[in-house]
């Protein structure tokens, strides 16, 4: 019964090798390409007060260039101080101690990351140190409201959907919030 | 009591899982079957499972094209198509179409072997029909699911490709930049084929196991197939769910 013959090992044969190759095309056109399942890096911690929307997986960039992920966010259960792991790429094991760290947003409403401020010390930050000055993230909702409400400008908050740039009109009201 | 019965046929499905494990042996005749199994349920699968990706390409860049243009965001579509396809839609339709073309016919030859007392002269033999009938399907559908995923990926992003780029007019360059930005190797694409392994698997276990045990009858052979598909197909669903919660964070 086993019928073996030459035609169906063919088509076989050429199922699989048609399969692979498209299992490999794909492999290479539609993804990051980060094949290693156990990248070479090392981590670097970051202390931040505020983290705003980072979250594990987010990329770590000096310059605009990606040098490594985010690993792992936690928080100093004694001083509240959020924790974040770096793993960078074992490439640039030669970021210099004063280098700083700040939580920045790619575009308007873009995704957070990570960026990287090279110092120009001589000495070298070690796997596993801390990154000693940090800038935290900033929460741009916060920070309009902040200007809208706190009587920081001398414009209004927009009554009625004016949209003129000229100098408005009304006088400013005297303070507090009340329509 | 019926919950006794739902409880005892679930461990008559593990048990005959384990017995197609446990028959599972390499020998030549197993390799003869495989090759003849992967022809038979891979091979020609190929024509529905290549329309099926193209079609779900396409209709999927029209929905993300639409939903994105809302935020002004619609060239950036094939990150919906990447992520979409690899994480859930790929693995998932191309294991139910794979019931459908080759779940049901594993069920529908299992019981005419059984109704015609085929299996039972194979045991008189003194040759295992689990050994003989079952267990190269088993593997068979474990192997080639994945690939199948392949071949619907590649379909379908093919297809994605012509409606985004030739159709809806999104730069070439950033319809692939895009996409291989968004999708991770480790998270997203080797994910899909761990999720086609398991899925095949499943669908070959529950045709075979239904159609094994059909009636021994015409009758018994017809609700053996539609029990085959409605079972697999749901069992793919529950363990996709289950699956996408375990692998993806």
């Amino acid at each position: 019964m086993a019928t073996r013959g030459p035609r169906l090992e063919f088509a076989v044969g050429a199922f699989l090798v048609l399969a692979l190759g498209s299992l490999l095309v794909l492999a290479i056109a539609s993804t990051n390409g980060e094949f290693g399942f156990s990248r070479d890096s090392y981590a670097l911690d970051a202390r931040f007060t505020q983290v705003g929307q980072l979250r594990p997986n987010a990329p770590v960039k000096i310059g605009g260039v990606t040098i490594g992920r985010v690993e792992k966010i936690d928080l100093d259960p004694v001083k509240f101080d959020s924790i974040v792991t770096l793993a960078i790429d074992s490439r640039f094991n030669e970021i210099p101690i004063d280098t700083s760290a700040g939580i920045l947003t790619g575009g308007l409403l873009g995704e957070s990351y990570v960026g990287l401020q090279p110092g120009g010390d001589m000495e070298v930050l070690a796997p596993g140190e801390e990154i000693a000055f940090t800038t935290p993230a900033v929460d741009l909702i916060q920070m309009v409201g902040k200007y809208m409400f706190s009587g920081g400008g001398d414009n209004p908050p927009p009554s009625s959907g004016e949209t003129s740039s000229a100098p408005p009109a009304t006088p400013a009201p005297e303070e507090g919030t009340t329509p | 009591m019926a919950f006794a019965e739902a409880i005892r046929s679930v461990g008559r499905g593990g048990l005959f899982s384990l017995s197609v494990l446990r028959a599972s042996k390499p020998t030549a005749d197993f390799f003869a079957e495989l090759t003849r199994e992967i022809y038979k349920i891979g091979a020609r699968s190929l024509p529905i499972i290549a329309v099926g990706g193209a079609f779900v390409g396409l209709s999927l860049t029209l929905l993300g094209f639409r939903a994105l243009e809302t935020y002004g965001a619609a060239n950036q579509v094939s990150v919906l198509i990447g992520l979409g396809l690899y994480r859930e839609l790929a693995p998932v339709l191309t294991a139910l179409l794979f019931v459908g073309r080759a779940g049901s016919s594993i069920a529908a030859e299992l019981g005419l072997m059984r109704a015609t007392d085929q299996i039972t002269a194979l045991g008189l033999m003194a040759i295992d029909p689990v050994a003989k009938a079952v267990a190269p399907r088993f593997w068979a559908a474990v192997l080639t699911v994945p690939l199948l995923v392949a071949f619907f990926s590649t379909f379908a992003i093919a297809a994605s490709w012509f409606q985004a780029v030739q159709v809806l007019g999104i730069d070439n360059g950033m319809f692939w930049q895009t996409m291989k930005d968004a999708v991770d190797f480790r998270d997203d694409f080797v994910p899909a084929f761990v999720k086609a392994a398991v899925f095949g698997g499943t669908a070959a276990l529950v045709a075979s196991y239904v159609g094994y045990h059909a009636e021994p009858t015409i009758e018994g052979t017809s609700v053996a197939t539609t029990r085959a598909v409605v079972n697999a197909s749901l069992l793919v669903l529950m363990f996709n769910f289950v699956l996408s919660a375990f692998l993806f964070r």
